[in-house]
Order: structure tokens, then sequence, then C-alpha cells
């Protein structure tokens, strides 16, 4: 059978345990480190590894992508579609090359795969926009990271 | 049947069976890049070298016939070491341009390499080079890759009949070339591409269309001609990118003929009507289905109708046709037509010593077989006709003077002269039967969705029937 231990009417008020809990309060308050950052104005510094917003290097002012397709194979998010084509300085070449921004899951896989290193994944990590969001290959191009 | 021993496992042969042969019987698979099953032998890549007991050197096993108690070593380490050896040399000049070539995911250079081949290269020279001469319209031609298997060359001289490829010069400068870089000339350029065991001889049709490892492979029979050879379609989300033959040895053995293997180009044209549609004096209107019905109801009502059957329909779409003309019009006269010249089998027979047949139609066998005579010319009393074809049945001119309603698979410019269009399907978008030029009864299988709002021919047929006109009459 379980006992009720009778308490005073004082304790009963819990006012020391108010007072307690509310020094630990004020103290993480007013004197222990803040977490936050003023966003626009700071900014935090990421790894060299951070997977943000995607881009295909060029060499000399040509793409090095050839339209292999290892990139739209490996992606488990299938966000990438890609046509090929050939023209005179190239042999194979991508005529359209789009990343479907809402599929992506910044996996990383397809910068894995690449056989040319063309696909890459930048440090940039502000994509937030209020449309569906599909890179084309020209936006690809000249967007380059700060890697 | 006497026995062999092949890595440790019996294998049971017929006397002149060779080794890779063999081997593959008894689930053993030997690397080879110059054999060929459909071509003579010349041992000359080196790489299905095998160690036999008894003797010295290795031996290749495309060229050692299996005798009794032989005893063969396919994974010893003398085996494996030449087959490493043998990649390096066929691999000191390949490019690596795997990415680019259509090829890749096919190839047995690169599959090959994977399996038996060394990760590291010791070359450290220029790779030779050639420049390109182009090989016409169906096969492109990339020397670099080429590890002179002469595949090709024997294709030419042994199936295709032409001595039109050729190698020049000797050892590391071979050039496989066709005579004087003209272009080739045979009706068969397609396989040239399927036994290249690189990425050589390419189609230009297939060129950077799609990557080997995305399409689905649908086992089918061509509709080109009453040879009923057997091939492949590949397509992917229901667009066909290439058809390639698949092995029967009583009928095609390893081979398809250009006609066949491009004949899949007509169902995507654009010009095809996949909508009913009728037709009016300012051109032809696409409607629904029960206006199209209607009004094709309206043309054959109180007419004397024939009716003309495609051969390139199946045996199903056939007895389909025979209950339905037996409802609704028991007295008219029916026919089959197919290819101009060719009423019936006896017109039919080899265009050439091949595969191709003179019957353009796949199916001219099985509707004799139905007791469908050949069509001629009109019977005189005829004002009407119902036209029933695939997509490769030449309409016959004959018909041009009467009303006509026309199912199946037509192109914009053909609708014209019919009152109505009910759109069906072609032989890649049904499941069907169909007997070729020797009455072998072969399944066409279902490669991609009907296209728009067409609809298989049974479906149609019966819309037909239970649809009721105005009066409420069916």
């Amino acid at each position: 059978m379980l006992l009720k231990k009778k308490k005073g009417f004082i304790q009963e008020l819990y006012l020391v345990e108010i007072i307690k809990g509310l020094m630990i309060t004020m103290k993480n308050m007013l004197f222990a480190p803040k977490v936050t950052i003023q966003f626009p104005e700071e900014r935090r510094n990421y790894s060299d590894r951070f997977r943000g917003m995607h881009y295909i290097k060029a060499t000399n002012g040509v793409e090095n992508c050839t339209a292999c397709m290892l990139c739209p194979t490996v992606c488990p998010a299938e966000c990438i579609h890609i046509e090929a084509g050939e023209r005179p300085d190239k042999e194979k070449y991508p005529v359209k090359f789009e990343i479907d921004l809402l599929r992506c899951c910044f996996c990383g896989m397809c910068e894995e795969a690449c056989p040319k290193d063309a696909i890459k994944l930048s440090n940039i990590y502000e994509m937030s926009t209020t449309y569906r969001e599909v890179y084309d290959k020209q936006f690809l191009l000249e967007q380059r990271g700060n890697k | 049947m006497p026995k062999c021993i092949i890595d440790g496992r019996e294998a049971e042969f017929t006397p002149g069976q060779n080794l890779i042969e063999v081997a593959k019987s008894a689930g053993i698979d030997i690397p080879l890049f110059c054999y060929h099953p459909g071509l003579s032998v010349v041992a000359q890549c080196r790489m299905c070298a095998v160690e036999i007991e008894k003797m010295p050197k290795l031996q290749t096993a495309c060229s050692t016939m299996a005798t009794e108690g032989m005893v063969v070593k396919t994974k010893s380490e003398k085996t494996k070491e030449n087959q490493e050896s043998v990649m390096e040399f066929l691999l000191a000049n390949h490019p690596l341009d795997c990415p680019v070539c259509d090829k890749s995911g096919e190839c047995d250079l690169q599959d090959n390499s994977y399996k038996h081949g060394s990760s590291y290269s010791r070359y450290t020279e220029e790779r030779r080079t050639y420049l390109d001469l182009d090989m016409g319209p169906v096969i492109k031609k990339n020397m670099n890759r080429c590890i002179h298997c002469t595949r090709c060359i024997r294709f030419g001289n042994e199936i295709a009949g032409l001595r039109e490829m050729v190698a020049l010069k000797r050892g590391n400068n071979t050039e496989i070339t066709t005579i004087d870089g003209r272009p080739l000339e045979t009706d068969y350029a397609g396989n040239y591409s399927d036994i290249c065991p690189t990425g050589s001889l390419t189609l230009k049709d297939f060129r950077f269309k799609k990557r080997a490892w995305f399409l689905t492979k649908v086992p089918t029979v061509c509709e080109g001609c009453s040879k009923g050879c057997n091939m492949e379609i590949q397509q992917d989300n229901d667009q066909i990118y290439r058809c390639v033959p698949r092995e029967n040895l009583e009928i095609n053995r390893h081979w398809l003929c250009d006609e066949g293997r491009f004949n899949f180009h007509y169902l995507e044209r654009e010009d095809r009507l996949v909508d009913p549609a009728r037709s009016k004096s300012s051109g032809i209107e696409i409607c629904d289905w029960g206006t199209s019905i209607d009004t094709a109801k309206a043309t054959l009502e109180g007419q004397k109708v024939a009716i003309l059957l495609g051969s390139d329909l199946t045996q199903e779409e056939a007895s389909s046709v025979l209950q339905f003309k037996a409802q609704h019009y028991a007295d008219s006269p029916i026919f089959h037509f197919g290819t101009p010249g060719v009423v019936s089998s006896k017109d039919d027979g080899p265009e050439d010593r091949i595969l191709k047949q003179k019957s353009k139609t796949s199916n001219l066998n099985g509707m004799e077989k139905l007791g469908i005579p050949g069509f001629e010319r009109l019977p005189a009393e005829i004002t009407a006709a119902l036209v029933i074809r695939g997509g490769r049945a030449v309409l016959p001119p004959e018909i041009d003077g009467v009303e006509k309603v026309g199912i199946g698979v037509f192109m914009k410019d053909q609708a014209m002269m019919f009152s109505a269009i009910l759109p069906g399907l072609s032989f890649a978008e049904k499941d069907g039967t169909i007997l070729n030029y020797e009455g072998r009864a072969q399944k066409l299988k279902r490669a991609v969705q009907a296209p728009g709002q067409s609809k298989s021919l049974s479906e149609i047929l019966m819309i037909w029937t239970n649809r009721k006109n105005s009066h409420g009459v069916a």
C-alpha cells in the first residue's frame, strides 16, 4: 500500500523549487554563449565537403560533360534529365541538362559517378524559391560554387 | 554421348562441337572476341585460349574440338595470365571514351576487361589513331576502337555475300575498312553493329539516343516480310529505340535485314493518325469514337460492302473479323491484301539468298489458312469497302473508286481517301500469332502502349457491334 508522506503548507507551495528553476533559466539566458547568428550579415563556415547547389565544370569554355548518362543512372531521386547530341568541336555533348531541384536529395552520387569531373556540388546552400525550380544547362554552366 | 571434363565438371558433347559451345552448355563462359557462332572460326584474338591437359601450350577453345576424356581448365593460373595479357594488348590502343561510346553497357571489350583485365595500364606511348571515312547511311565507324577481330569481314564474305570490308596493312597498323572507302552496299548492314564486339561499328540511327542499360527488351517477331525473323524490340518509356535480331537457328539464325530493323520508325511518325477521324470536304477532322463509328456505319449502310483484310493482321484479329463479318456482313466478299504482285503464297518466295521474302507482310500464310482469298480486283457490284490493316499492307489502287472505311494504322495523307478512320494497333503494340512462309506459328508480343486513342481491333469491333444508332437499334 502506497503511503502518502504528509508535507507542511510552505512545502506544498513549491516556492523554493520554483526559484531554483528560475535561477537556471536566468543563468542560461544572460551568461551562456549564443548558438544563433545574425544570418544575412553573419555566415556560418561549412566543410569543403558540403553538398549544395549543382554546377557543371567547364574547361576552356567547353563543358566537361559528355552526356554519358551515368549521373541519371545513379541518381536515386531521378532528378537529372540529359539529352545527348553531336557538334563539330565535340563528339558528344549534352543538348539538354536539367536538374529538378524539388526532387534532388543532395546525396552527391552524381558527383561521385561522373567520369569527366563535370557535375559538381558547390557550397551554396541558399536555394529556396517560391516556384518549382529546374536548373537548365545554361544556369549550371554559369554558376560556379565557391569551391 | 561422349564426355569431357571442363573445370572439373563433366560435359556431354556431340562430336565436332568446339570447346566454347561445350563449355557454354555446361554453364561455363569462356571469354572471347573473334568467335561468333554464325561465322567461320579464325582463332585470332587469342582470348579464348584454355589449358588442356597433356598439351604443352594453351589452345584456343574456338578452334579446338572436344574429344572423349579431354580435361580442360578455363580458370587455371596459365589461362588467367594469358587472358590478362591479351586484354592488356587490346587495351593498349583502345581509347578511353566509354562515356561517349554507344556500345558501352553491352560491349564485349568492356565486360571482359572488367572480368579478366587489369585495372592498371603500363602503356605510356602515344595511341595510334585513324581518320574515319563515311560508311553509308547505316553504320558509323570509329576505327580507333577496333580490336581487329575481323567479325565484320567474315560477316560480309560469308553471310551478306559481299566482300566489302577488308583489312589493310599489317600488325599494329591494321585498318579494317571498305574497299576504296566506299559506303556499305549490303541490305544487312545493321548486323555489322550487332556483331562488332566494341564500339567500332555503331548504328547511325541509334547514335546517342539512349544508353544500352536503360532499354527494356521485348522478344517479338519482325513484321517486315513473311520470313518471320525473331527480333527484340528495345524500348524505354513507350518509345522504341531500336530492334535487334534474336537468335533462332531455324529461321534467321543471328541476323536481321535493315528493312526489318528500321521498320519500327513508321510507328512514331508525326503524321500517324492516332485519334478517330472522319473526312470532310475541307480535310480530315478528328472526332470522338462515337461520331467516327456512326460515320463509318452510315457510309457502309445499304451499300454492297467488301471487306479487305491486310495480311499484316494477326490470326486472332483475322478470326475476330470473320466473326464480325458473319454477324453484320454475312453476304459480303472478304479478301486479303498486302504486297503488290503477291496475291497468294504461290507468288511468295525468297527475294535474296539470305532472309528476305517477296511478301512484305508477315501473315500471308495465316490468312490463307483461314480460307480468305487474295485480292485481285473488286467484284463489279461492290460500292463500298471496309479496309482493315496493321501498318504494313499496301493499299491496292483498285479500291480508289468506292466509299471506304479504314480500321488500323494510317498516315494522314492516306486518311483522305477514307470517309472514316478508326485507329488501330501496329505490330509492336499488340499480342498475337502470325504464321510465317513455312507455316510456323510465332508470337508477337506487345512492347509499347497504344498511342493516342487507338484501340485494339477486337475492341473497335465490339464498340461497332454494341453502339446503338439514332433509332436505338444496334
